[in-house]
């Protein structure tokens, strides 16, 4: 069974999160450019990524585990750090560290001008809670 | 009274297309011409210029064939006639207005094709054949108007991506990239054969149409495109089968009038 915990520790309140989808997966050159527009933009705790996976070999098949070499799975550079793409990525959840909605509201507005300016084709925004937030009683459960 | 052979109900886009893809007598457009040792090469089943490999022998050279009732009534396709392995193609086709899709790949390739074995999943379609055979019918079906670049994917296994949202060049999602956008020509390259093996050189399949070119092309009812409910004749068509199906199931005394 894989893990489902949350991917970083609670911050003590379940803080709003925003969910991006965009109308086209995304090219790991345009990721790096969403990621460095959003990293502008204050009050993120977190961003999480996902969108179609891509293999490192060939994993089914007569020609099962031959490299894929497919061009989009690739290191992208993000505030210094090197981060390997392993999907073509398609979503983005950001969890925002803000308490008032008046700060909530300047950060959606601030995320919204990012991707407007870096995401072609247009892209879904909404703001909810889509990921678990603190470990719970299933974390503890053997396999 | 001479049965006249009917395809399929409706009077919208789709509903046309469905018609003229499944009607035999119908030509299919040409759109392009991919040869055909490039066919093969995206196949992979055999090297360009290499022998049909043999399951069995020539059907004239089998002593029995003349005692066999079946053989004296069905003429042989060439392959079966030569004792071909019997290999396969198999098409993914985009939800984002594919020119057909996999069901009606089926009734198309049952309607217009003898020797063949066609399975329908999803998002791909099957077809299995005697080797030769298939190396025409593939290179028809990549040559003519069912085929679009972008949005028709030839693979053999893999072919997660059709109801995917497609990439930034417009391309159906491929997780094992065996085409690629070749942006100085905007067109679509093949770099692997069906299953994902690299080829000696890139094979291109031209390029895609518009969006606007495809709704008028497509088989597929959609919300944003045509939806099914709009043509009366298809909705009802595919109602009275719902109906005649359920009742025939547990109450056949009410199959009345239906």
């Amino acid at each position: 069974m894989t893990s489902n915990e949350p991917t970083v520790d609670y911050a003590g309140i379940p803080l709003p999160e925003v969910m991006i989808m965009t109308n086209r997966l995304l090219k790991a050159e345009t990721t790096e450019k969403v990621l460095d527009a959003l990293a502008t933009v204050g009050h993120i705790r977190q961003i999480n990524m996902t969108g179609e996976s891509l293999p490192k070999t060939i994993n089914s098949g007569p020609n099962k585990g031959l490299d894929n070499n497919h061009s989009e799975r690739k290191a992208i550079e993000f505030n210094g750090k090197e981060v390997e793409l392993r999907h073509l990525v398609g979503a983005f959840y950001l969890e925002l560290d803000v308490e008032d909605e008046d700060t909530l509201d300047a950060t959606v507005a601030g995320i919204k001008e990012a991707c407007d300016r870096t995401i072609p084709f247009g892209y879904d925004l909404q703001v909810g809670r889509y990921s678990k937030y603190r470990t719970s009683l299933h974390d503890y459960r053997g396999a | 009274m001479a049965y006249k052979r009917q395809f399929y109900p409706g009077a919208t886009t789709p509903a046309v297309n469905r018609r003229r893809y499944m009607d035999p007598k119908v030509n299919l457009k040409k759109l392009r011409d991919v040869s055909m040792d490039d066919v093969v090469r995206i196949m992979g089943h055999r090297n360009p210029g290499e022998d049909y490999k043999t399951i069995h022998a020539p059907l004239d050279e089998n002593p029995y064939e003349t005692l066999c009732p079946i053989r004296a009534l069905v003429k042989p396709i060439e392959g079966a006639k030569s004792g071909d392995r019997i290999r396969y193609i198999q098409f993914t086709d985009s939800v984002y207005f594919a020119p057909i899709s996999p069901y009606q790949r089926a009734w198309m390739y049952l309607s217009r094709y003898r020797g063949i074995d066609t399975g329908t999943l999803s998002g791909r379609q099957i077809i299995e054949v005697r080797e030769r055979d298939l190396e025409v019918l593939a290179k028809e079906m990549i040559d003519n108007e069912t085929f679009d670049p972008a949005l028709t994917g030839i693979r053999g296994a893999t072919v997660h991506g059709h109801a995917c949202r497609l990439d930034e060049n417009g391309l159906m999602f491929d997780g094992w990239q065996r085409y690629v956008w070749d942006d100085s020509k905007k067109e679509v390259v093949y770099v692997k054969d069906q299953v994902a093996l690299p080829l000696d050189r890139k094979i291109s399949v031209g390029k895609p149409a518009s969006m606007s070119d495809l709704q008028k092309r497509t088989t597929i009812f959609r919300a944003d495109g045509v939806d099914m409910r709009d043509d009366k004749e298809v909705s009802m068509y595919g109602l009275r089968i719902h109906k005649l199906r359920t009742l025939g199931g547990y109450q056949p005394f009410k199959v009345k009038g239906v």
